[in-house]
């Protein structure tokens, strides 16, 4: 067998072999009493921007593309999704404390209007995650406003 | 058979390092004050005046970093920041300073680990030290306080929009527009030192 064959074989075995390594998926269906929705009023159309373009990465319950499946690509998105629960989980928003939604509500409307999130290499596959200008004002708007308007019933 | 090998590794270090790669900056950012501080940090805070010490100690580490336009020693701080909460147990504090503590704690956290964790990016630690600075308020008019302290407001930042921070002195460093408007301020109320 020529050296060139040989990698390549090599390579074979291992893509075949990673394959059987698959990470426990994030979709969890029902909501959770913890959900956001629970205990923060969401208009419809923001509702929809947070669903497409936020969800994935900071919900418990992402809607995975075909190449999920694949390895290490499916590794790499797991981890994408851990870090990303890890920072805001939108599932569990309710059973921070107020003082934490507050501070996630002043950084989702910061890090949308410096177009931190979401991330270019997130949409640079997701095209329905891209958001228009008059999208990124919807979802700092709402964050604000909900932000103000906890602020006040903050004892 | 060498080669084989070889891809293997190659293959698996090539996902290996896809999982970490975001950690390298936090430690980075945490490293270098672990020798510091390595003593400190083994051992929990019971004691609630020590406790609110070391935290008001590193926040003004932070505060001061921030005034001298350097992110790099605000992140540094910003590590010191969280170790010193992080390592507050509130087992004999009374039960109103536990009642504040339970409600800052995960927040503030969070806060000192973005800080520490945006060495390169001034302004985003900046937004963390705003609400970080709302958090060690809220905590020292409980706790109480070692040293006195003064909270300041600064109307211009974000949009005059305006915020606050915790200063030792009652001169004026703005630590959210650093030199370019070092001195825009004005005390709003004194915590004095527990007798």
């Amino acid at each position: 067998m020529s050296r060139m064959k040989k990698i390549g074989l090599g390579v074979l075995i291992v893509l075949t072999g990673i394959q059987f390594i698959k990470p426990a998926s994030n979709e969890n269906g029902q909501a959770l009493p913890s959900d956001i929705s629970t205990t923060i009023s969401i208009p419809s159309n923001v509702q929809l921007i947070l669903q497409t373009a936020c969800y994935d990465c900071h919900s418990n319950n992402t809607n995975y593309p075909w190449y999920a499946s694949i390895q290490p690509m499916g590794w790499l998105l797991n981890n994408h999704i851990k870090d990303g629960k890890k920072e805001l989980n939108f599932s569990e928003f309710g059973s921070y404390s107020l003082r934490r939604q507050l501070s996630k509500l002043k950084s989702i409307a910061s890090q949308v209007k410096d177009d931190e999130m979401p991330l270019a290499s997130y949409t640079m596959l997701h095209r329905k995650a891209r958001l228009t200008k008059e999208q990124k004002a919807l979802i700092t708007d709402w964050a604000q406003n909900t932000k103000d308007n906890l602020e006040q019933i903050k004892p | 058979m060498k080669t084989l090998i070889m891809i293997a590794v190659a293959a698996i270090s090539f996902s290996a390092c896809n999982n970490n790669d975001n950690q390298p900056n936090e430690t980075t950012a945490t490293s270098g004050d672990t020798a510091k501080t390595g003593m400190q940090s083994a051992t929990t805070v019971t004691n609630s005046n020590m406790a609110i010490n070391n935290m008001v100690k590193a926040y003004l580490e932070l505060k001061n970093a921030l005034a001298n336009d350097n992110s790099k020693d605000a992140a540094t701080a910003g590590s010191e920041m969280q170790k010193a909460v992080e390592n507050a147990d509130p087992a004999t504090f009374s039960a109103d300073q536990k009642k504040i503590f339970a409600d800052v704690k995960d927040d503030a956290i969070e806060h000192a680990e973005h800080i520490a964790a945006n060495a390169s990016n001034i302004a985003h630690q900046r937004e963390h030290f705003e609400t970080l600075s709302k958090d060690l308020y809220d905590m020292v008019k409980v706790f109480g306080t070692g040293q006195t302290l003064y909270q300041t407001h600064c109307p211009m930042y974000n949009n005059n929009k305006g915020a606050n921070w915790l200063s030792e002195t009652k001169d004026i460093k703005n630590p959210y527009l650093g030199a370019k408007m070092s001195t825009c301020g004005e005390v709003k109320e004194e915590l004095k030192q527990r007798p």
